[in-house]
């Protein structure tokens, strides 16, 4: 367990940065308590602003907690966690070859060599049946939360959004959307049933994929939900059948063939597929070592190749809008005129970036007040039943404002638009894949009394190619080049 | 292969588990057990442990049954097993302790013949509410005992026991622990303590108006620590704006110290303090008796607080709060000094 680590800031020295995202920040640190000679044991700290963070304390504290009692050698467990100001410290140990996304990017962008594979998926499988058994569901299986240690230890990690099904009140909190669109489940996206621990399956197949192609399917499209909620309709692993094998990775794709069937029913445990064929004469971890990790890039290295991008990225959008150049001289004379006698934010960094401006401080010593002390409270009574009629008073609510939850909206010709062409592109190449993939599995599944079903999903398919096929022309002729 | 099955003993009953289980917990919590003995019993007691379980959640392969999660909920109340498991809980590991958590969750909205008897079982039982709250002291224990004891307080006698116990008052210090897992644990139990059950509550928060919110402001409040001052302003926010609580309420807003906490509140850097801070600052502006020094502290700070409460938005559109907000600011421009009595 790792209630020896220490819960104190000062305890750990950073080291560098390896990872960010919108609210929070991986460190690369060494703490100063633990390790021997004076060397400190090297961990990762996830450092998440609570302010800026979309979560509630609430899931939040579930999240902690589910690292923390969790204990298996496939899942990437919290040694503990305290808050820092305003952000919570999570202390884990440190994944030194960092997660398979960023594996992938950096070596291997048109996907891993098949015995690796096999062996992350299989690693994978363990973290997922021994979660699934605890009655935790992940809900955002993807390469980027598969992480490597050193001597190529496989674990899964990050509960960001993982949720425990034995918990209380599961049923409100499984219906809130969470996970990363591109590896979510059909029924999570279309979410009348919430989660269930086969949408892990599912994110778990498009991992396959992603592991195999070095990114997910239709990762070309724009991750929004709506957009989702269309593809997915069509994206059925099942609606495609026969045609050619000229895939050499033909054991992934019978070992996925299993996996991604749009009906929940179907789909296996990730028990089951344990005991599938394509892991039998997987390889150790020791291999991965050789094979995958050797050569690898540092994850600092790593994290600062794909900052530098990202940065001359945002640079270029910046530059391209005057207002955030306003933004900027705004925020400047903002903060000089904030009162610095505040006393509770002088820790905090990112102030800069507050573009409000503060009140600097109440006036309290009102003329009178000071004068009259205690004895200015009046007959309580008298003064509660007064205030009890007019609380009912209309007009003004008393109620606790519940905000509620708004989808993001898209307009849907835009995105219609954008998902055809987009589509044309990749969908073609997904679908040689899917019919690969469903091909192996026409054998185990016997879909003989689906035909119907399967002519009819079919003639879909073919009209929305057809409307792809225009679309296509269209662009064609708007732009006067062709698109690829 | 056939013959295995053949020889199979028959299938246990919820109860046969049950009562295995008592028998080897007894042993365990009297402590004479040989130590040659000890791991095999262990990893009996962990495997009935796991079928309890197994039978009130399903597994992957079946849903659980009605009538089985009867005979074991009747079984387990008719004796003392509930507290013989949370006696040796401290001896079990990791993966036993989880799996006895979730059981004593279950257990506790299992209804046999419509009654909920495990609320009737921890009504004779109340001390028992005393060893689960030794384990905020104890970071092995506490995320264990802390869910155990939160499921225990869905019941109202229970809750009352509690609330009323000196037990509360040591919160105010667990919600502050380091240890972040069970600092938000204890919380969690706090905010439930006061939220869930209506008619205990208010009745708690008017005897012990002054002590309670004396501690409430001053130790969570006015916390050096982000998160306590957060979860506590939400938290003031909930109890205050219940109806059942209005008493509490118009007598929290007519006291300018409240006030006073408040406004600081409002004007911290953390926009989720402020709009929080802002759903209890409200009932201050919309006291329609509001006491003269309230008032002169409002109209001194009339042009801060008018630019303050314009510049507040909350993330996400809520016309609720613009609403709230619009009518707040109108009250406060109207405000006239008020001559004291």
């Amino acid at each position: 367990m790792g209630q020896e680590y220490p819960v104190d800031p000062k305890c750990y020295e950073i080291i560098g940065e390896i990872g960010s995202g919108v609210s929070a920040i991986v460190y690369k640190a060494r703490c100063l308590r633990k390790g021997g000679t004076g060397t400190g044991t090297i961990v990762a700290i996830k450092s998440i602003d609570l302010d800026q963070s979309r979560a509630d304390l609430d899931s939040i504290r579930l999240e902690t907690k589910t690292m923390s009692l969790l204990c298996h050698p496939n899942i990437l467990q919290a040694h503990c966690s305290f808050t820092v100001g305003r952000r919570l410290w999570v202390v884990m140990p440190f994944m030194s070859a960092g997660s398979l996304q960023s594996i992938l990017s950096s070596n291997f962008s048109s996907g891993l060599p098949e015995p690796c594979i096999a062996v992350v998926l299989k690693e994978t499988l363990k973290a997922l049946s021994y979660l699934h058994d605890q009655g935790h569901v992940h809900r955002d299986v993807k390469a980027g939360n598969i992480l490597v240690a050193y001597d190529g230890a496989v674990k899964l990690g990050d509960f960001g959004v993982s949720t425990p099904v034995f918990d209380a009140n599961f049923d409100s909190r499984l219906k809130d959307i969470a996970g990363t669109p591109y590896w979510m489940a059909p029924e999570v996206i279309h979410s009348h049933n919430g989660y269930g621990f086969k949408a892990d399956i599912w994110s778990f197949g498009i991992t396959a994929l992603e592991l195999a192609h070095g990114r997910p399917p239709l990762s070309h499209l724009p991750p929004s939900k709506s957009l989702l909620f269309k593809i997915t309709k069509r994206f059925r692993f099942s609606d495609y059948d026969t045609i050619n094998i000229n895939n050499n990775k033909l054991g992934l794709l019978q070992g996925l063939g299993l996996i991604s069937y749009i009906e929940v029913v179907v789909r296996p445990t990730a028990d089951k597929l344990l005991r599938h064929a394509f892991f039998k004469n997987s390889k150790s971890c020791d291999f991965l070592v050789k094979n995958l990790l050797a050569g690898l890039p540092t994850v600092e290295e790593r994290f600062k190749m794909s900052k530098c991008i990202t940065s001359a990225n945002t640079k270029m959008v910046s530059l391209g809008s005057a207002s955030g150049a306003t933004t900027n001289t705004n925020t400047n004379t903002a903060t000089t005129t904030t009162n610095t006698a505040s006393e509770d934010d002088a820790t905090e960094t990112g102030e800069l970036m507050k573009k409000q401006r503060r009140v600097s401080g109440w006036n309290f010593n009102v003329e009178g007040v000071r004068f009259h002390g205690e004895l200015v409270i009046p007959d309580k009574r008298v003064e509660y039943e007064a205030f009890s009629s007019s609380s009912a008073s209309p007009g003004f609510s008393m109620g606790t404002t519940t905000p509620t939850p708004t989808e993001e909206v898209y307009p849907v010709d835009q995105v219609e638009e954008a998902s055809l062409v987009a589509l044309r592109g990749n969908l073609d190449e997904q679908r040689k894949n899917v019919k690969d993939l469903i091909t192996f599995l026409g054998g185990d599944q016997g879909g003989g009394g689906e035909t119907n079903k399967e002519e009819h999903l079919t003639d879909v398919v073919d009209r929305l190619r057809r409307e792809m096929e225009q679309e296509k022309e269209k662009q064609r002729v708007a732009n006067g080049v062709g698109i690829s | 292969m056939p013959m295995k099955g053949l020889f199979k003993s028959k299938p246990r009953t919820p109860a046969e588990i049950v009562r295995l289980t008592r028998d080897l917990l007894v042993q365990f919590d009297m402590g004479g057990i040989r130590e040659s003995k000890r791991e095999e019993k262990m990893a009996d007691l962990s495997k009935h442990i796991r079928d309890l379980k197994c039978i009130l959640y399903g597994n992957s392969e079946a849903e659980p049954v009605a009538e089985a999660c009867t005979q074991l909920t009747q079984e387990f109340f008719k004796e003392n097993t509930l507290r013989l498991l949370i006696n040796c809980l401290p001896k079990l590991n990791l993966e036993a302790r989880k799996d006895a958590t979730q059981i004593v969750a279950n257990l506790q909205r299992q209804q046999v013949q419509s009654r909920l008897i495990a609320s009737d079982y921890l009504e004779n039982n109340k001390d028992l509410m005393d060893v689960l709250m030794t384990g905020y002291e104890n970071t092995d224990l506490a995320l264990h005992y802390g869910s155990m004891l939160r499921e225990c307080i869905r019941h109202q006698v229970v809750a009352k026991y509690v609330l009323e116990s000196d037990h509360l008052k040591k919160f105010f210090e667990f919600i502050q622990l380091p240890n972040f897992d069970i600092a938000a644990d204890a919380a969690a139990t706090f905010k439930e303590l006061l939220t869930r059950h209506k008619s205990t509550v208010a009745e708690f928060l008017s005897k012990n108006y002054d002590w309670f919110f004396a501690e409430y402001n001053s130790k969570l409040l006015e916390s050096s620590n982000y998160i306590t001052r957060r979860q506590a302003v939400k938290l003031l926010g909930d109890m205050l704006l219940d109806r059942s609580n209005s008493p509490t309420m118009t007598k929290y807003v007519s006291s300018r110290d409240n006030l006073r906490i408040l406004m600081n509140l409002m004007r911290e850097s953390s926009k989720t303090i402020q709009i929080e801070a802002f759903h209890v600052f409200k009932l201050f502006a919309a006291n329609q008796n509001k006491p003269a020094d309230i008032v002169n502290i409002l109209v001194a700070n009339k042009s801060k607080l008018l630019r303050l409460l314009g510049d507040l938005k909350t993330d996400k559109e809520d016309e609720q709060f613009d609403a709230d907000k619009a009518q707040v600011m109108q009250e406060i421009a109207s405000l006239e000094p008020k001559e004291l009595a």
